[in-house]
């Protein structure tokens, strides 16, 4: 079992969590957004092999959603990190 | 050839008992012709003698107390401590199972908990490993897979017959065509192969649980290794799990008897150290993530956080592959010592023993103590390339065999005789042979590191050629390997090894100081300069069955003839044949198969690599890993008066609900007609505040929010990006500021995550959302006569001019600050009261008691779906799935695609430029009858062919007590759902239902009662 660190919380064993899935941002302006990248949006996941950014719930804590870089491969988790505006790195 | 193979298999299975009698007659007769001393009179003697040796220095029985046990009916003795394998070894038995497949006689063969030979039947427990079990007086245990017994199985000769026609994959090859031979062959099959019985009772006496444990660093292996690791990591203070499946530590050096002394203090430190916890019997079956560790102890499981790990899992010896390989009395020679030393058995009269290293020496020395004849000391090894004092002496006593292998063993159901060859200088065979009688043939040609947790923990090996072992590639921070499982031969590299590892362990954990990098090298060289003890070579090829797999039958050929077949990687190989797929897990069987895999190649071994080790790394019950039922169920405020009242209670989601209270027809009426009330506490409410609550209500609704006035009500409608349906519910404004929002009960948790992550990822400004669905009670109250009834326990002003169809209001009821929202999925005059929780009960009860003068019922689930129904209303997730959106869900109404940005828009958009195929529509059945059950197909029948075509499906449906008919909702073609009164057919049980399209709702279709 993934020990994940919450960034308000500390570590914990990842059954406190709820995986959200690989990070995709949304389109900003969805109906400027053609057939093909609005389909990519919705249907299309990455499925990295290696270094993938991911949402965490921590749904039995805190209640925060975070993002994490965790490899898919080793489950390495590299960092932890509040979603920003400007702070998706 | 396939056809000759499946009249083979038919008649063959059909006529089994006919041709059983008839060779087990022709093998009684051949077998009193040939009375050989050592496979008859010898175990005889063992028999009427017993194999029991006197006194030895470590054994772990105690000759004081002794008990009777029972095997196969037969009563037999045992001492305390003794194991079913070393009672039942004492008393002179070699066999003690039958093969998987063949039906072969099997005997002990490592005797160290690793191979399936000795599988046993306890009770209504299978599988149970014998040479690990304890023997508990009146214990009565049971042989597995023998028809009928195990001297006399007769599927043996059927097999023997059969196995030339059943070769590698025989099932995929041939059980295929005609298609119903696998219905009857495969009963003959699995009645034929396998292993114990499993119970399907429940048994009062396991009680399998589950318990947490954790460590800073968590030893794995209670040998000297992991006992001098365990010191060593505790003496930096670090908190130790000590972990080791037998019953006492010391692991091997437990059968040195020159090391007794030693072992007894290290056991002693270990037991006397505060920082160190003990589990004995306890195995470790799987690495996970993390150093997450499951570990089984009789029928508890452990789950183990363990920060760093270390692993001293040893090794296990590994078998050679030659003719008739797996006959009784072939034995690893470590199994050898293990009854001789630790119970005082006597594991046969006369030894061939046959070895490549110097721990073969050893085995032979014990056997030569203990007064057993040593035949032969066959080396595969140059007399030149060895030496050692011990050596010379035991060459003056025993007849050496330097530079000689075994080709074959000899016997019916037991060893009689072996054959060894000398090799050439290259390695190959002579064609010279020497025929030596014996009952015990063992064999320590080499080791294999016990490394499957550490491939379960990221650690990566390569074949060292010259030394013929596994040497890990790398090492993660946190899992270190140490000792024999590491390639560490020696005691004293051992100790030395374990003790570093375990503070480079507490260390990383934050506990003293790791060893300096030039400590840790120096152990490692010095190590790389130990003789091997594996030899290269893995299989003798002969001319009888050589056994690579003895838990499935596999062979050698079996395999050779898979790789020639196109099977050739190793993770083909193993799929096809099953070869390390038994209860060994590859322990007896996955570097032989490896080697014959990369020989087959003409690759190499490292190139080979090996299949993946995954949990379970020994075979677990499946008890132990369900533990107890602890499935948490969530129940409403009022559960215990539904129980109270002997509400029929369903399982919802998380949650108990009444599903009726005895008759749900009644309650239907009861709520039309009169009066009812449902306890409605699952639904999701959250509480919205800030000034900005309508900005994230007009994302995640496809409705309109902005200009929702205070004190109103509004049905929304939720999808996803797809812009498929998710939820839904009503969401009402109390004032300028606060909001309150309510989900479908199953939607509760998730739609509040849902909606807190596109606040939490840039649409939360100005607003705060709480989720205070369990802090509140809720029940609708509806039915004609609700609104009398409510005004006998509230001052709110519930006229309709006052307190109209959808609006909320504040106020007290029964006493209660309660919050009533005026909405009616139940197409009646209706009044969802919510209240805090705790008063939840109390309100319910006055609920009733004001109703009972108007015939007020409290009606469950199944009322509640009649009467939606009724009104024509979906359920998300009954009538909806994951590819409805709500256009095609009749809910077009509720969307309004030409307003600014929301989830499911875009794509919305598109369904509707492209035009919908199928829709949500509500039917009527003509006939009166049965009632179609949800989830039938609705299908077109060609009149011509007769071909069905499915073209729907019904997904809600209920006979309606108002209409005195059966409706329901279903998924049909648009050309037919929007016409009104098109008919239809429903498939039920074979036959064609005929039902017609009703658009609008079945009740009520204006909306009177509900606004009345
Ligand atoms: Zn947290």
């Amino acid at each position: 079992m993934l020990i994940l660190k919450c960034p308000n919380c500390g570590q914990r064993n990842v059954s406190e969590f709820r995986n959200g899935g690989e990070y995709r941002p949304r389109p900003s302006r969805p109906l400027d957004a053609d057939d093909q990248q609005w389909s990519n949006y919705v249907f299309f996941r990455h499925n990295v092999s290696g270094l993938q950014k991911e949402w965490w719930y921590h749904r039995n804590g805190c209640g925060l959603w975070f993002l994490a870089e965790r490899h898919t491969k080793t489950n390495e988790i590299l960092s932890t990190f509040r979603w920003g505006p400007d702070r998706t790195e | 050839m396939s056809n000759t193979l499946l009249f083979v298999i038919v008649i063959g299975a059909t006529l089994m008992l006919v041709i059983g009698g008839a060779v087990t007659i022709a093998i009684t007769l051949y077998r009193a012709n040939r009375l050989i001393v050592s496979e008859v009179v010898l175990p005889h003697l063992e028999k009427v003698m017993g194999a029991r040796l006197p006194s030895q220095p470590v054994e772990l029985i105690n000759r004081k107390e002794e008990m009777r046990f029972t095997f196969e009916g037969n009563e037999y003795s045992a001492f305390k401590g003794d194991t079913i394998a070393s009672a039942l070894a004492a008393s002179g038995i070699k066999i003690f199972s039958r093969s998987f497949k063949y039906h072969r006689p099997r005997g002990l063969l490592c005797c160290s908990g690793h191979c399936p030979n000795c599988l046993v039947q306890i009770g209504d427990e299978p599988n149970v490993r014998a040479c690990r079990q304890r023997v508990a007086p009146d214990m009565i245990v049971k042989p597995q897979n023998v028809t009928p017994t195990l001297m006399w199985d007769l599927l043996a000769p059927i097999m023997r017959f059969l196995s030339p026609f059943m070769p590698v994959g025989f099932y995929y090859k041939t059980l295929y065509r005609p298609k119903w031979i696998w219905k009857v062959a495969e009963p003959l099959l699995r009645a034929a192969g396998g292993l114990g019985k499993a119970s399907h009772s429940e048994s009062p006496e396991d009680t399998f649980d589950k318990q947490y444990l954790h460590g800073d660093v968590v030893v794995i292996g209670g040998g000297p290794t992991g006992i001098s690791a365990a010191l060593s990591a505790a003496g930096s203070d670090a908190k130790v799990l000590l972990i080791d499946e037998n019953d006492q530590l010391g692991g091997y050096l437990r059968i040195k008897a020159e090391a007794k002394d030693v072992v007894d203090e290290l056991c002693a430190s270990v037991y006397a150290h505060p920082n160190i916890q003990t589990l004995t019997e306890t195995t470790v079956t799987g690495c996970y993530d993390h150093n997450w560790l499951a570990a089984t102890h009789g029928d508890r499981l452990y789950k183990i956080r363990a920060d760093k790990v270390v692993l001293a899992t040893g090794v296990v010896e590994r078998p050679l592959v030659f003719d008739n390989n797996d006959l009784p009395g072939v034995m690893l020679g470590s199994a050898a010592q293990y009854l001789l030393h630790l119970y005082a058995v006597r594991p046969g009269r006369r030894a061939v023993v046959v070895t490549a290293n110097d721990d073969g020496w050893d085995v032979a020395a014990d056997l030569h103590a203990a007064g057993i004849e040593v035949v032969a000391l066959a080396d595969e090894r140059e007399r030149a390339a060895c030496s050692s004092a011990k050596m010379e002496s035991l060459e003056a006593e025993l007849p050496v065999f330097w530079r000689h292998i075994v080709t074959s063993a000899h016997g019916n159901t037991a060893v009689n005789a072996a054959t060894i060859a000398p090799l050439e200088s290259d390695g190959s065979l002579t064609t010279r042979r020497t025929r030596l009688e014996c009952d015990l043939l063992l064999v320590s040609i080499g080791w294999t590191p016990n490394t499957g947790l550490a491939y379960q923990a990221g650690v990566e090996f390569g074949y060292d050629e010259d030394r013929a072992e596994l040497m890990a590639r790398n090492m993660p921070d946190d899992f270190i390997i140490a000792g024999r499982a590491a390639g560490t031969h020696m005691l004293e590299h051992q100790i030395t090894e374990g003790a570093l590892a375990g503070r480079r362990m507490a260390s990383a954990a934050g506990y003293g100081d790791a060893p300096t990098t030039s400590e840790w090298t120096f152990v490692q060289e010095e190590k790389k300069r130990e003789v091997t003890r594996s030899s290269q070579r893995t299989i003798v090829k002969g001319s009888s069955k050589r056994f690579l797999c003895y838990c499935e039958d596999v062979t050698d050929k079996d395999l050779t003839t898979a790789v020639a077949e196109g099977y050739d990687s190793i993770e083909l190989l193993k799929r096809y044949s099953t070869i390390s797929m038994g209860p060994c897990q590859g322990k007896m069987c996955s570097m032989n198969a490896v080697h014959l895999c990369a020989h087959a190649n003409t690759s190499t071994v490292d190139e080979t690599g090996s299949t993946t080790t995954r949990p379970p790394m020994t075979p677990i019950s499946l008890g132990a890993l369900a533990g107890q039922n602890m499935e948490p169920v969530r129940i409403t405020p009022i559960h215990d008066w539904h129980l109270g009242q002997g509400a029929k209670m369903m399982v919802a989601g998380l949650w108990l609900r009444p599903e009726h209270y005895g008759n749900p027809t009644e309650e239907v009426r009861a709520v039309r007609e009169r009066v009812g009330v449902i306890d409605v506490s699952t639904l999701g409410k959250y509480k919205l505040t800030g000034p900005h609550v309508p900005n994230i209500l007009e994302k995640v609704y496809t409705n309109r929010w902005r200009q929702l006035a205070v004190g109103r009500v509004r049905y929304g409608v939720m999808c996803n990006a797809e812009g498929i349906v998710i939820d839904d519910g009503v969401t009402a404004r109390f004032d300028e500021r606060e909001w309150y929002m309510t989900t479908t009960s199953g939607g509760a948790g998730a739609i509040y995550e849902w909606i807190q992550w596109w606040m939490q990822s840039g649409w939360g400004d100005g607003v705060q959302l709480i989720n205070r669905s369990d802090d509140f009670a809720a029940f609708n109250l509806a039915g004609p006569k609700a609104r009398t009834l409510l005004k006998e326990l509230t001052d709110i002003q519930l006229d309709n001019k006052e307190f109209p169809y959808m609006h909320v209001r504040s106020g007290v009821v029964a006493e209660v600050p309660c919050r009533l929202l005026r909405i009616g999925f139940t197409g009646e005059l209706s009044y969802e009261i919510h209240c805090p929780a705790s008063y939840g009960q109390h309100l319910w009860e006055q609920l009733l008691q004001a109703g009972e003068q108007f015939g007020i019922m409290p009606f469950g689930v199944e009322a509640q779906r009649v009467l939606r129904l009724e009104k024509g209303h979906l359920i998300i997730g009954q009538d909806t799935d994951a590819l409805s959106n709500p256009i095609a869900a009749n809910l077009e109404w509720a969307v309004k695609l030409e307003k600014d940005d929301f989830l499911g828009q875009r794509s919305l958009l598109r369904v509707v430029e492209n035009g919908l195929k199928q829709r949500l529509i509500g039917f009527k059945v003509n006939e009166t009858g049965p009632t179609p059950e949800e989830g039938l197909q609705i299908v077109s029948i060609n009149s011509n062919s007769k071909q069905r075509k499915i073209i729907g499906w019904v997904s809600s449906c209920r006979f309606s007590p108002t209409l005195n008919q059966v409706i329901g909702l279903c998924w049909l073609p648009t050309e037919i759902a929007d016409v009104d009164g098109a008919e239809f057919i429903i498939w039920r049980e074979e036959r064609a239902l005929t039902a017609h399209v009703h658009h609008g709702a079945f009740y009520d279709s204006n909306g009177a009662q509900l606004r009345s």
